[in-house]
C-alpha cells in the first residue's frame, strides 16, 4: 500500500539521522576545517578588494573600483546621475521597461513582492521528495531562467547610459530647444531650459527626442499646450498633490527657479517640428 | 589545578545555564560524510556578516550622522567624517574599505549559498522554516545595502536615495506614508540621515542577528543534507533484500540490508 507523503518524509528523515550518526563525520574538527578555510578566503577577498579600491583611487578620483567618495551631496544641483548599488541594478532597469505611469507600480512593488512570495512559498508548493537536480526539470529550468533574467537586467542596468545635465548645457542643447520651440529672447524660459537640463528632468522625461522615457514620465515637448506657469509651479512644488508619486518635489529649487521652469514648460508648445515620439 | 581553575567554574556555569552542554551539542555532532565545499558557503556568509558587524562598529565610533555644514571644512558633517575616516585615521581606509566591499561580498555569498540550497533541494522537509528564515535574512541583507548607501552623504548616496524614496512612494496605500517616513520630513536632510542610520546600525542588524541565530540553531538541530546525487548520501534508499530459501520467514525484512 502506498504511504502518505508525510509518512515517507518522516521515514526518510529517520533514516537520515541514523546514517549521520553511524557513518557521518565529526562536525568539529573535521567539517570545521573546510569551513575555516572558506572563512579565511572570504576575509582575504574582502581585504583584497578594500586594498585595490583604496590604492587605485584618490579622493573623488575613481579607480577600477570607484572613488573613495563623490563630491558632497548637494540637494540644489541635480547634475548627477543616481545609481544604486549593483545588486539593485536589476530593479533599476526593470523601471525602464514599464514606461506607462499606471504600470510603474508593477516594477516597484508588484514584481519584487511576487518574487519574495514565490521564494518564501517554495517549500510549500514544491512538496515532492525528489532532490536530484536531474529529476527536477521544472525547478531547474525556472532557476536558470531566473538567474538569466536577473543577470541580463543587472547587466543592462550597469551599462544604461544617461546624459549628464552639464554635458547637455555645454553642447548648447538648451539653446537649440529655444530655437526649435521659438522662445529665443524669453529670458525666463531660457533660464528654465538650462535648469530643465541641469536638474535631471530628462532622467525620466523625454524632451524633443532626448531623455529616458523612464518610470512612465510623459514626453514634455508639447506640454505648454496644456497648462500655464502658475499650474506648473504648483505641480513642481508638490507633484504628489497631483497624484504623481513618482516625481519628487522640486520646491527646494526656490520660487524664482520654479517660475523659470514653469515659463520654459509653458513655452514648450511643440515648435516648428513637433517631435512627438 | 586545571580542575580548579577551569573545569570547576565551567561546571558552575553549566549547572546554571546549560551553556557547556549546549556548546558540546553544537560542536560534537556528526554531519553526513559526503559533504564538502558547497556546504561551506553558509559559513562563509556568516564570516562576511561578522566582518560587517566588526568594521561597522568601528566606523560607528567615528561617523557623524548629520547633514549640517561643518564650519571648519565647509562640508556636511557626515561627509567630513567619512573623509576623516578615509584619510586621517590609522587604517581607517581599510576598515571603511572592508565594510564597503564586504557588503557586496556578503550579498554575493547570500545568493551563492541560496543557490546551493536550491540545487540540493535542501529546502524540503523538514527544513522549510530554515529556508524561510533564509529568505527573510536575504531581504534584510538587501535592506542593509539600501540604508547604508545614504550614509556617506555624497552625490551618489544622496541622489540614489532620493530615487529610492520616490520609488517607495509608488506603492499603493502605504506608499506615500512610507516615503514620508523614510524621508523623515519635507526634505531629505539630517532627520533622514539619523533615521536611516538607526535602521542601518540598530534595527535591521538586530533583526538579522536574531534570524541568523534561529537559522544556525535549526542547522544544528536538523543537520545538513548530503549532495542528492551522492552514492553514500545519508538517508539513501536501501534495496530491500527479500530473504529466500530456508531463512524465508525467519528474518524480518530489511534487517539484513545494510
Ligand atoms: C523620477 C522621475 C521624474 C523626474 C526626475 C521628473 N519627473 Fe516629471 N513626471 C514624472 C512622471 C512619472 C510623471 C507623470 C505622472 C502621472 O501622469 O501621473 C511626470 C509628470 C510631469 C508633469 C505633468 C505632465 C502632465 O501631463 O501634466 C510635468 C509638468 C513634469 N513632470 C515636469 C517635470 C520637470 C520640470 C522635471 C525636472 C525638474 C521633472 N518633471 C522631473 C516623473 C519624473
Ligand atoms: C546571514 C546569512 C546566512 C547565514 C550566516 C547562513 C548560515 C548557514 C549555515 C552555516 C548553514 C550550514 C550549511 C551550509 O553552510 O551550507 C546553512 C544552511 C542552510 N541555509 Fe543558510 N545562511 C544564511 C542565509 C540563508 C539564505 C538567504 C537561505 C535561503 C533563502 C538559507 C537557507 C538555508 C538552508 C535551507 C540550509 C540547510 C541546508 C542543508 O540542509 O543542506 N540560508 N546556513
Amino acid at each position: 500500500m502506498a504511504k502518505g507523503l508525510g509518512e515517507q518524509n518522516r521515514e526518510w528523515y529517520a533514516r537520515y539521522k541514523d546514517d549521520v550518526k553511524k557513518e557521518g563525520k565529526a562536525f568539529f574538527p573535521r567539517a570545521m576545517l573546510h569551513d575555516t578555510i572558506m572563512g579565511i578566503v572570504v576575509v582575504g577577498v574582502i581585504i583584497g578588494l578594500a586594498v585595490i579600491w583604496f590604492y587605485d583611487a584618490d579622493g573623488t578620483e575613481a579607480g577600477v573600483l570607484g572613488p573613495w567618495y563623490e563630491d558632497p551631496a548637494e540637494p540644489g544641483t541635480t547634475d548627477f546621475i543616481p545609481r544604486p548599488d549593483w545588486y539593485f541594478y536589476f530593479l533599476f532597469y526593470l523601471l525602464r521597461i514599464f514606461e506607462w505611469p499606471e504600470t510603474v507600480v508593477i516594477a516597484t512593488v508588484g514584481i519584487p513582492t511576487i518574487l519574495l512570495m514565490l521564494l518564501i512559498g517554495l517549500p510549500f508548493y514544491d512538496r515532492r521528495r525528489e532532490r536530484r537536480p536531474s529529476r527536477r526539470p521544472v525547478a531547474m529550468v525556472a532557476a536558470v531562467l531566473t538567474v538569466l533574467s536577473m543577470g541580463v537586467l543587472t547587466y543592462k542596468g550597469a551599462t544604461a547610459e544617461e546624459t549628464l545635465g552639464s554635458t547637455l548645457i555645454a553642447d548648447g542643447v538648451p539653446n537649440e530647444w529655444a530655437e526649435k520651440q521659438g522662445f529665443v529672447g524669453n529670458q525666463k524660459a531660457e533660464a528654465g531650459a538650462e535648469l530643465f537640463a541641469a536638474t535631471g528632468c530628462l532622467q525620466c522625461h523625454i524632451y524633443l527626442g532626448l531623455g529616458a522615457g523612464n518610470l512612465g514620465a510623459p514626453d514634455l515637448s508639447e506640454i505648454g499646450q496644456t497648462n500655464d506657469v502658475a499650474y506648473f509651479v504648483q505641480y513642481l512644488s508638490n507633484p504628489a498633490r497631483f497624484g504623481n508619486t513618482v516625481m519628487g518635489s522640486y520646491s527646494y529649487l526656490g520660487q524664482e527657479n520654479l517660475a523659470a521652469l514653469g515659463a520654459f514648460l509653458e513655452a514648450s508648445k511643440g515648435g516648428e517640428e513637433p517631435d512627438s515620439r | 589545578m586545571v580542575d580548579l581553575a577551569v573545569l570547576a567554574p565551567l561546571d558552575w556555569v553549566d549547572e546554571r545555564t546549560g551553556a557547556v552542554r549546549g556548546t558540546k551539542w553544537f560542536l560534537f555532532r556528526n554531519v553526513p560524510r559526503d559533504i564538502s565545499w558547497a556546504q561551506t558557503l553558509g559559513f562563509g556568509t556568516l564570516i562576511a556578516f561578522a566582518v560587517q558587524t566588526l568594521t561597522g562598529a568601528i566606523l560607528a565610533m567615528y561617523y557623524k550622522p548629520a547633514s549640517e555644514i561643518d564650519p571648519t571644512t565647509g562640508k556636511p558633517l557626515a561627509y567630513a567624517s567619512i573623509e576623516h575616516i578615509t584619510n586621517d585615521l590609522t587604517l581607517g581606509w581599510l576598515v571603511r574599505g572592508m565594510h564597503r566591499w564586504g557588503a557586496s561580498v556578503f550579498v554575493i555569498l547570500l545568493f551563492m549559498h541560496m543557490a546551493r540550497v536550491f540545487l540540493f533541494g535542501a529546502y524540503k522537509y523538514p527544513r522549510e522554516l530554515l529556508w524561510i528564515t533564509g529568505v527573510l535574512i536575504l531581504a534584510m541583507g538587501m535592506l542593509m545595502g539600501f540604508t547604508g548607501y545614504l550614509l556617506p552623504w555624497d552625490q551618489t548616496a544622496y541622489w540614489a536615495t532620493v530615487v529610492g524614496i520616490n520609488l517607495n512612494g509608488t506603492a499603493p496605500f502605504a506608499g506615500p506614508w512610507l516615503s514620508q517616513f523614510l524621508a523623515g520630513g519635507a526634505e531629505i536632510g539630517s532627520d533622514t540621515l539619523a533615521k536611516w542610520y538607526a535602521l542601518h546600525m540598530l534595527l535591521i542588524p538586530g533583526a538579522l542577528i536574531a534570524l541568523i541565530g534561529i537559522h544556525l540553531y535549526l542547522v544544528a538541530r536538523l543537520g545538513i543534507t548530503s549532495p542528492p546525487w551522492s552514492d553514500e548520501a545519508a538517508g539513501r534508499e536501501r534495496p530491500v533484500r527479500k530473504p529466500t530459501g530456508a531463512r524465508a520467514g525467519l528474518v524480518r525484512p530489511g534487517s539484513g540490508s545494510k
